[in-house]
C-alpha cells in the first residue's frame, strides 16, 4: 500500500491527511456501531441481574444496576422445565446435526465428483430449496407431521429441521469438494482405493474446515429454529429452548422479566460461546455461499 | 434396483471393459449416497409445498374443494391487502437498510489496520449469533411501553416517549429496526470477504491515476462486488420476506393487523383461528417472489458456472 | 406421592419451587395398586402459586381412588393450550381431560363427553352455574364441558382509590365497600361516569391502563361494555348484525370516547400491560383479576395498598362482568372417561373449588353464584377488602359476559381471536375511520370469516 510513487508524492500532504480522517471517521462508526448493536444483549444482560422490585421501580435509570442479584438464574438453574427446555434442544441439535452432515457429505461428494444422471439438475434443486422458508411449509408440515403422529414430539422436529440445514451444508460442501485437485483422487483411485476410502481418507480430512463451517451452521440453525416448534410443539416437556423461553417465561399476567431475560441469555450462550471459540469457522460458513456459490 | 442389474452384469461377465463397469458401479453409488438428502427434500420440502397447494383449495373443515376461493377471499379482505403491503414494505426497507448498513460497516472495518479488525469484527457479529427469537425479547422489553429503556434515553435529551409498539408506523419501524439490527453484521461479513477478495493493484493503479474515493468505490469496488452484492440482496429478501419470529415476538401483528407479515398470518389464520387451508394459502402468496428471486440467483449462478469453465 | 417427573438425563428434584414463575409443569401422581391412569392438561396458572391448589387436589383425588394422574400445565401466553387442544381433536389422542378456551367447547362439542349427569348434581348441590358458563359449556341441550375455578378469572376494575378520589372525585370505597351492600353513588357507576373519570385521571397524568391490542384482557373489557350496551355484532347463527344497529353504534362510539384519554400505546397492549401500568404506578384503573395487585403487593407495596376491587361500570342494558371461564371437557375418544367425570366433580365441589381459590390468592372463580362467599376474598389484603368486590356478588347487580355472543362458536373463536371488537375501536380512534367506514369493514371481516 505504502509504495510510493512519482505523482503521489506530490499529494502525499493530502493523502495523508484524507488517510487519518478516513481512520477517524471508520473508528467513530464502529464504535458508534458497536454500542448499537451490543446494546440490547448488554441490557438483557442488566435486567437479568436486577430483583423484581428494582425492575418495577421506575424512579431510577434503567441503564444502571443497584442491588445485583443471581436470583434469576438461581430460579432459572433451578427450574426443571427450564432444565427440560435445554436437554431438548441439545437432543435435537446433535440428532439433526449429525443427520445433516451425514446426508450432506456423502452428497456433496457424489455430487462434487461422480456425476450421474440428474445431479446437475439436482445440484441446482438444492440450492433452490434451500430459498423455500420454513413459513411456506409449516402449515403442510403440521398436517403431515400430525398424520405421522410426532406432533408435541422432539422426534417431530428432528425429523423437519434437516430441510433447514441439509441444502445450506451440502451446498457448502460441494464448494469444498470441489475445490479439491482432481489428481488426488485419481492417485488414490489408481492405488486401489474404493469410492468410502476416498471420501474418508482424502476429502474428509482435505475438507475439514468446510465440514467444520458447515456442522457450525447447523447447529446454529437448529438451536434458533423457532417456526416449526411454535407449530409443532405446545407440551412443555416436549419443548426446545427457543419457544420454551418465549412461551413459558412469559406469563401472561405476572411480572419476571429478570427471569426471562436470564433465561433467554443462558439460551443464547451456546452458540455466542461457540461463535466465540470458532469465529473463523463460523464466518467461513456464513460466507462460503457467498465465495464458491 | 439399478444397483441389482450393475451387479449382475457384472457378475456375469468377468471382464468386460472394466472402465464402464466402474462408471456403472459409481454412478449407482453415487445414487445411493444422494439417496438421503433426495428422500429429505422430496418428503419435506417438496411434497409438504405440493400439499399446500392442495390444501390451498379446500374449504375450513377440509370436507369439499373450492378452488381458488379461498385466495379470492383473501384478495377481498382489507386486513389481508394491508399484509400484503407490509410484507413486501417490510421487506424491502429491511433489506435496504442492511445492505447499506453492511456495506458501510464493511468498508470501516477494511480501512483500519489488519490486526484490529478481528476484535470489532467479532463485536459487530454478535447479533447475528443470538436466536433471533430471544434477542427480540429483548428489543421486547427495551419498548415495553411503562418501562421503556429507550424512551429513558429519548426523554434523557429532551424528546417526548414514543409509542413503540402502539402506534402502526412505529411498530413497523420497531420492527424494521429490530431485523436490520439482527441482519446488517450479517451483510457486513459477506462484504467484508468481497472486500478483501478485490486486488489491491486495482486501487494502487486508480491511485496513480487520482481517482478521488468515490470514483473508487464506484469504478472499482462496486463492480467488483456486483456478485455478491445482488446474491445477498436476493438472498436476504426471500429469507426477510419470510420473517416470522420478530413479528410473532414483538407485536404478534398488532396493533390493528398493521404489521403482520405473510408468515405470522398465516399462522393466525392457519394456526390460531384453525382455518388450515386458507393459513395454507396466505402462505402461498411468497411463491411468486420465491420464484423471480429464485430465477435472478439461477442466472447467477449459472453465469458463473460458465465464467469459471 | 406427588412426583415430578423430569425429561430424561436431567436429575429429578423435588418440587420446591413455588414462587417461581417456572413453576413445574409435569406432575406425576402416583397412587398404589392403581385403577387406571388419568393425564389432564389444564390451564398453566398465571398466579405463580396458583397450579399448587390442583396437584394437590388431584394428589388427593388420585390416592382415593388409585387413579394415577398426570397433570400437564400448559401455558395460554402464546396460544399453546389451544394449539393443544387443536392438534388433539385432529389426531384423536391426547389427555383426557383438557382445558378449553371459553369458545373452543362449542368448537369441539361433537368430539367432547356430555357431562349432564355430573353438572345434574353439582346444580343441584349449589344452584345454577352463570350464563357465561352454561352458554359457553351447553350444546344441542347438553353439557359439554364443567369449569372447575382453576384459572377463570372476572375482570373487574383494579382501582387505585386515592388518584380516583383525588383526580376524578369519585370515592370507590365508599361506593363499593367490603360488605355485602351497595354504598352511596353506586347507582351512577356508569359508563358514562367511568368515561368522565378517564378524562379526568387522563389529565392529571394518570390515565386508565385499558388495552385495546388483541389479547384476552382487551377482547373481554370491551366485550362486557358492549353487553351492557346491548350490542351484538352477530345473532346466534352467525348474520351480521351491523347495519342500523343504533346500539352497536353508541357501544362502539362510548370505547372510542373513552379510548382518547388512554395511553397512546394501548392498541400493542398485551395481557400483562395493564398490570405493569398499574404496578408502576402510573395508571388510576386497570380491569383485571386480582393477580395485578398480587404482583404490586410484592414488588411495589406503595402501589398495592391503594388498590381497590369495584364492579364493571353499567350501562343502559344493566351491569355485565367480563369473564373468562376455563371450561374443562373430556375427549370422546379418551380411554378413561369415567375417572374423568369423577375427578372433575371433585374438582368442582365446594371445598375444592375454595381451596383453590385460596391458593391462588383469590384469583379463582367458580361458575356457581353460591361459591362467591369464600372467606378469602373478604380478608385478603392491604388494604383489608380490597378484593371484597372481585366475585360476581348478588348485590352487584351484574351478569358474567362472553365477548362475541351469542355468536355461534366456530365463528366466535375466530372473532375472539382476531379481537374484532377492539380492532373496530382502534379502526376509528387510531386510524382515523369513519363510523361508517369501520362497520363496513367490520361485516366484511365478519363475512370473510364465514365464507370458505
Amino acid at each position: 500500500m505504502s509504495t510510493s510513487f512519482v505523482p503521489a508524492v506530490r499529494r502525499q500532504g493530502s493523502l495523508h491527511a484524507e488517510r487519518r480522517w478516513a481512520l477517524i471517521v471508520a473508528y467513530v462508526s464502529l464504535v458508534l456501531a458497536s454500542i448499537v448493536m451490543l446494546a440490547p444483549p448488554f441490557y438483557m444482560l442488566l435486567t437479568s441481574l436486577k430483583g423484581s422490585a428494582e425492575i418495577a421501580d421506575l424512579s431510577g435509570n434503567p441503564w444502571l444496576l443497584r442491588n445485583p442479584t443471581l436470583e434469576n438464574y438461581a430460579a432459572i438453574i433451578g427450574s426443571s422445565m427450564f432444565r427440560g427446555f435445554f436437554w431438548n434442544s441439545i437432543k435435537v441439535t446433535v440428532m439433526v446435526v449429525a443427520i445433516t452432515m451425514v446426508v450432506s457429505v456423502l452428497a456433496a461428494f457424489a455430487l462434487a465428483r461422480m456425476k450421474f444422471w440428474g445431479s446437475e439438475f439436482l445440484a441446482t434443486g438444492i440450492f433452490l430449496t434451500y430459498l423455500v422458508p420454513d413459513t411456506l411449509l409449516f402449515l403442510p408440515l403440521y398436517q403431515i407431521v400430525g398424520g405421522l403422529g410426532l406432533l408435541d414430539s422432539t422426534w417431530g422436529l428432528v425429523l423437519v429441521y434437516p430441510t433447514l440445514t441439509v441444502p445450506f451444508c451440502t451446498w457448502i460442501m460441494i464448494g469444498y469438494f470441489a475445490s479439491i485437485p482432481k489428481e488426488l483422487d485419481e492417485a488414490a483411485l489408481i492405488d486401489g482405493a474404493n469410492w468410502a476410502q476416498m471420501l474418508w481418507k482424502i476429502f474428509i480430512p482435505v475438507a475439514l474446515p468446510g465440514i467444520i463451517a458447515a456442522t457450525i451452521f447447523a447447529f446454529t440453525v437448529s438451536w434458533a429454529a423457532f417456526v416449526y416448534p411454535t407449530a409443532f410443539i405446545t407440551r412443555p416437556d416436549e419443548m426446545p429452548l427457543t419457544i420454551g423461553v418465549v412461551s413459558q417465561l412469559i406469563r401472561g399476567d405476572t411480572f419476571a422479566w429478570g427471569q426471562i431475560m436470564a433465561g433467554a441469555l443462558l439460551a443464547a450462550l451456546p452458540p455466542v460461546v461457540v461463535y466465540a471459540f470458532l469465529m473463523d469457522y463460523y464466518i467461513a460458513g456464513l460466507t462460503a455461499g457467498a465465495t464458491k456459490g | 434396483m439399478a444397483s441389482n442389474i450393475a451387479m449382475a452384469g457384472g457378475a456375469a461377465a468377468p471382464r468386460p471393459g472394466s472402465l464402464r463397469r466402474f462408471a456403472r458401479a459409481r454412478s449407482t453409488i453415487a445414487f445411493l449416497m444422494t439417496l438421503p438428502l433426495i428422500l429429505i427434500i422430496g418428503g419435506l420440502v417438496v411434497w409438504p409445498a405440493g400439499y399446500a397447494m392442495h390444501l390451498a383449495t379446500m374449504n375450513r373443515r377440509m370436507t369439499a374443494y373450492i378452488g381458488l376461493e379461498n385466495f379470492v377471499i383473501l384478495l377481498e379482505n382489507d386486513t389481508f391487502r394491508m399484509v400484503i403491503f407490509q410484507s413486501c414494505f417490510f421487506a424491502i426497507v429491511a433489506v435496504l437498510l442492511k445492505a447499506l448498513i453492511g456495506f458501510w460497516l464493511a468498508h470501516m472495518l477494511h480501512h483500519i489496520p489488519t490486526k484490529g479488525q478481528r476484535k470489532w469484527r467479532g463485536m459487530l457479529l454478535v447479533p447475528w449469533v443470538i436466536p433471533p427469537a430471544l434477542s427480540t425479547l429483548g428489543w421486547w422489553w427495551m419498548f415495553e411501553p411503562s418501562y421503556s429503556s429507550i424512551n429513558f434515553l429519548v426523554n434523557a435529551v429532551g424528546f417526548p416517549s414514543i409509542p413503540w409498539l402502539g402506534s402502526p408506523w412505529w411498530a413497523r419501524i420497531s420492527i424494521i429496526i429490530v431485523n436490520v439490527w439482527y441482519g446488517a453484521p450479517f451483510f457486513m461479513i459477506m462484504y467484508l470477504a468481497a472486500l478483501k477478495s478485490v486486488p489491491e493493484q486495482l486501487y494502487e493503479a486508480a491511485a496513480i491515476d487520482g481517482a478521488s474515493s468515490w470514483q473508487r468505490l464506484f469504478r472499482i469496488t462496486l463492480p467488483m462486488m456486483r456478485n455478491i452484492i445482488s446474491i445477498t440482496v436476493l438472498f436476504s429478501l426471500i429469507v426477510t420476506f419470510a420473517n416470522y419470529d420478530i413479528v410473532r415476538v414483538l407485536t404478534n401483528g398488532g396493533p390493528r393487523d398493521l404489521t403482520h407479515v405473510f408468515a405470522s398470518y398465516a399462522f393466525q389464520v392457519g394456526v390460531l383461528s384453525g382455518n388450515i387451508p386458507r393459513g395454507a394459502a396466505v402462505s402461498l402468496f411468497m411463491f411468486p417472489l420465491l420464484a423471480v428471486v429464485a430465477f435472478f440467483m439461477l442466472r447467477g449462478i449459472n453465469a458463473r458456472n460458465k465464467e469459471m469453465a | 406421592m406427588i412426583k415430578e417427573t423430569a425429561p430424561p438425563g436431567v436429575t429429578t428434584r423435588r418440587a420446591t419451587l413455588a414462587g417461581a414463575a417456572a413453576a413445574l409443569p409435569l406432575v406425576n401422581v402416583h397412587a398404589q395398586g392403581t385403577a387406571g391412569a388419568l393425564r389432564c392438561a389444564f390451564w398453566d396458572h398465571w398466579v405463580p402459586t396458583g397450579n399448587n391448589a390442583m396437584r394437590e387436589l388431584c394428589g388427593r383425588w388420585g390416592e382415593q381412588n388409585r387413579v394415577n394422574v398426570t397433570l400437564d400445565f400448559i401455558n395460554t401466553t402464546g396460544n399453546q393450550l389451544q394449539l393443544t387442544a387443536a392438534a388433539q381433536s385432529q389426531s384423536r389422542t391426547g389427555h383426557d381431560i383438557i382445558s378449553l378456551a371459553p369458545w373452543d367447547v362449542g368448537a369441539y362439542s361433537e368430539l367432547l363427553e356430555p357431562v349432564d349427569d355430573v353438572m345434574g348434581r353439582l346444580s343441584t348441590k349449589y344452584g345454577p352455574p352463570n350464563s357465561a358458563a352454561e352458554f359457553l359449556a351447553k350444546h344441542g341441550g347438553r353439557w359439554k364441558a364443567i369449569s372447575p375455578p382453576s384459572g377463570s378469572p372476572n375482570k373487574p376494575a383494579c382501582v387505585r382509590f386515592d388518584l380516583m378520589k383525588e383526580h376524578a372525585g369519585i370515592d370507590v370505597q365508599a361506593m363499593w365497600p367490603a360488605r355485602n351492600e351497595r354504598g352511596p353513588g353506586a347507582d351512577t357507576w356508569t359508563w358514562e361516569t367511568f368515561a368522565q373519570a378517564a378524562e379526568k385521571c387522563q389529565r392529571a397524568g394518570f390515565p386508565f391502563g385499558l388495552p385495546m391490542g388483541q389479547f384476552t384482557d382487551a377482547v373481554d373489557w370491551v366485550g362486557a361494555l358492549f353487553a351492557s350496551y346491548g350490542a351484538f355484532m352477530t345473532d346466534a347463527r352467525g348474520n351480521p348484525t351491523i347495519r342500523g344497529n343504533a346500539k352497536l353504534r353508541q357501544a362502539i362510539e362510548m370505547t372510542v370516547r373513552i379510548s382518547r384519554f388512554l395511553p397512546n400505546d394501548v392498541w400493542a397492549w398485551d395481557d400483562a400491560s395493564n398490570n405493569r401500568a398499574l404496578i408502576s404506578g402510573r395508571s388510576a384503573l386497570v380491569f383485571n383479576p386480582p393477580s395485578a395487585w398480587a404482583v404490586a403487593k410484592r414488588d411495589a407495596p406503595a402501589v398495592a395498598e391503594k388498590c381497590w376491587t369495584i364492579p364493571m361500570p353499567a350501562g343502559p342494558e344493566g351491569r355485565f362482568l367480563a369473564y373468562l371461564p376455563w371450561n374443562s371437557g373430556i375427549w370422546a375418544f379418551g380411554r378413561n372417561k369415567t375417572a374423568a367425570k369423577a375427578l372433575l366433580e371433585f374438582l368442582s365441589e365446594r371445598e375444592s373449588a375454595e381451596h383453590t381459590t385460596n391458593t391462588s390468592g383469590g384469583y379463582d372463580i367458580p361458575p356457581f353464584a353460591t361459591m362467591s362467599d369464600f372467606r378469602v376474598w373478604e380478608r385478603e389484603g392491604p388494604p383489608v377488602g380490597t378484593i371484597f368486590n372481585y366475585p360476581n356478588k348478588p348485590h352487584h347487580q351484574a351478569t358474567a359476559s362472553i365477548a362475541f355472543a351469542p355468536a355461534p362458536p366456530e365463528l366466535a373463536t375466530q372473532m375472539y381471536i382476531q379481537a374484532l371488537n377492539t380492532k373496530v375501536v382502534a379502526r376509528i380512534a387510531q386510524g382515523g375511520d369513519s363510523l361508517d367506514t369501520a362497520l363496513g369493514w367490520l361485516e366484511r371481516e365478519i363475512n370473510t370469516m364465514r365464507r370458505g
